[in-house]
């Protein structure tokens, strides 16, 4: 919508999450350290910090990871997701932390080149309890790398919305690595039992959040096609609140319903900058706004207000006895379409 | 082993390098022909930008070679 890129889109909001994030890292970092100190005061600086970081990282990469799911069972979260990128930058800086602490303790006193030690300073690579378990953490540093340089806008516009997020679901890859890497190399560490116990809880929340929401999904998806003819019979009228949207899965393809002085509008739910739900938006001052991050839409031609230029396809509506019906029929992006009186 | 940690640290320092060397071209040069929003963007941003283009230089090329031929 701007008219060059800024280096962060902040408002109010962003800004103050953004310290809530910065401060909660850096208050876990000093009770992990105060902790570890009380039970094992011989511990090295070194040491704390490649441990403080590596288990932070971890846990924030869990709260990013669950965020979608839940944001998906309950809207109460929505603010959260919308923050998500700050979050996952925020934790590949303390992956980084944990990554460069451990390569400089323990590769990068000797003669060969850090990164080659890595791999080579342990060739167990039959085995399971003496894996070199830090290749699989470095695996997962480098597609944290890729996915936190990539989060700014330029990309998600340069390489096409659907490589981005072909290259951003290369997180659950990186989950894997380093449920790996944690894993093996709990075997050669004394903090083992509470660190797989931990590991494992974490696993079953992530797959179960991930499962329950899908269901719930696949359940919304089932509802909505039972039509007569061409009109597709949607809700009644009442269940949608005023200035607010119902989304609706229209042959494959997600539509927001929205009320507003006493009118009805669809158009497609998904948002022209980043993909956003449209539908989980609300109508301010008129218009659509995306809960993401603010992109604005008029309901009854899907364009953005000028100057700008977005646009979205929009849907014919037609209400027999405040039973609300849809054309699946997705007229261009940007289309007026003459909103449904009631 | 050995040949294969080689081979797969040989190809990602290439991979890198090629990055590097890309992205200095892109980020002051090439980007505008692909993204008429870089034209006024300021220095900072581009710095920012700088890492995502060297992890994703393919994809830009690609980019860039399909944008010449228009
Ligand atoms: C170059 C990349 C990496 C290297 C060289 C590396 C190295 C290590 C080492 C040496 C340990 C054992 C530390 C100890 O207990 O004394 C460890 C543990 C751990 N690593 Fe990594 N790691 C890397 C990447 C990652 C990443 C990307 C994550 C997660 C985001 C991660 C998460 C963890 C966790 C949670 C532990 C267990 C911490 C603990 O024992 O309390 N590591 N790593
Ligand atoms: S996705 Fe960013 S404003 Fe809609």
């Amino acid at each position: 919508m701007g008219l060059d890129y800024q280096l962060v889109l902040w408002n109010k909001f962003k800004k103050t999450y953004d310290k809530i994030i910065v401060l909660a890292m850096l208050l876990y970092v000093i009770l992990f350290a105060a902790i570890t100190l009380t039970f094992n005061s011989e511990t090295s600086i070194e040491t704390l910090i490649i441990r403080a970081f590596g288990s932070l990282a971890i846990i924030m990469l869990h709260i990013i990871l669950i965020i979608g799911p839940l944001s998906r069972l309950n809207s109460s979260f929505l603010p959260i997701l919308y923050n998500r990128r700050h979050l996952g930058v925020s934790m590949f800086i303390a992956a980084l932390i944990h990554g460069g602490f451990s390569i400089f303790q323990f590769h990068a006193l000797g003669d060969v080149n850090p990164i080659y030690s890595i791999f080579t300073s342990n060739m167990d690579y039959g085995s399971l309890t003496n894996f070199p378990f830090q290749v699989l953490g470095f695996f997962a540093l480098l597609i944290l790398f890729v996915l936190a340089s990539t989060s700014h806008d330029f990309f998600l516009s340069n390489l096409s919305a659907k490589i981005w997020k072909r290259l951003h679901m290369m997180v659950y890859i990186a989950y894997a690595l380093i449920i790996a890497h944690v894993f093996l190399g709990a075997f050669q560490q004394e903090t083992s039992t509470f660190t797989i116990g931990l590991l494992i809880t974490g696993f079953i929340i992530v797959s179960g959040l991930h499962l329950v929401s899908a269901y719930k999904e696949h359940k919304v998806d089932k509802t909505s096609t039972n039509g007569t003819e061409n009109w597709l019979k949607v809700c009644d009228i009442s269940e949608i609140e005023e200035d607010r949207a119902k989304i609706f899965t229209i042959q494959n393809e997600r539509v927001a319903i929205f009320k507003y002085d006493g009118k009805l509008s669809a158009i497609h739910n998904v948002c022209k900058h980043q993909g956003g739900p449209l539908g989980e938006g609300k109508i301010i001052d008129g218009c659509i706004t995306c809960p993401w991050h603010g992109y604005q839409y008029l309901p009854h031609n899907g364009q953005s207000p000028p100057p700008f230029t977005e646009k979205v396809s929009t849907y014919q509506l037609k209400l027999e006895n405040k039973t609300v019906f849809i054309n699946p029929k997705a007229f261009d992006e940007g289309t007026e379409v003459e909103p449904c009186k009631y | 082993m050995e040949i294969v940690v080689n081979i797969i640290l040989a190809v990602l320092g290439m991979y890198f390098l090629i990055g590097i060397l890309f992205g200095l071209y892109f980020l002051f040069k090439g980007a505008t022909k692909i993204d008429p929003l870089m034209k006024d963007t300021k220095k900072k941003v581009r710095i920012l930008l700088f890492p995502g283009i060297i992890a994703t230089w393919p994809f830009l090329i690609k980019r860039l070679f399909k944008s010449k031929s228009l």
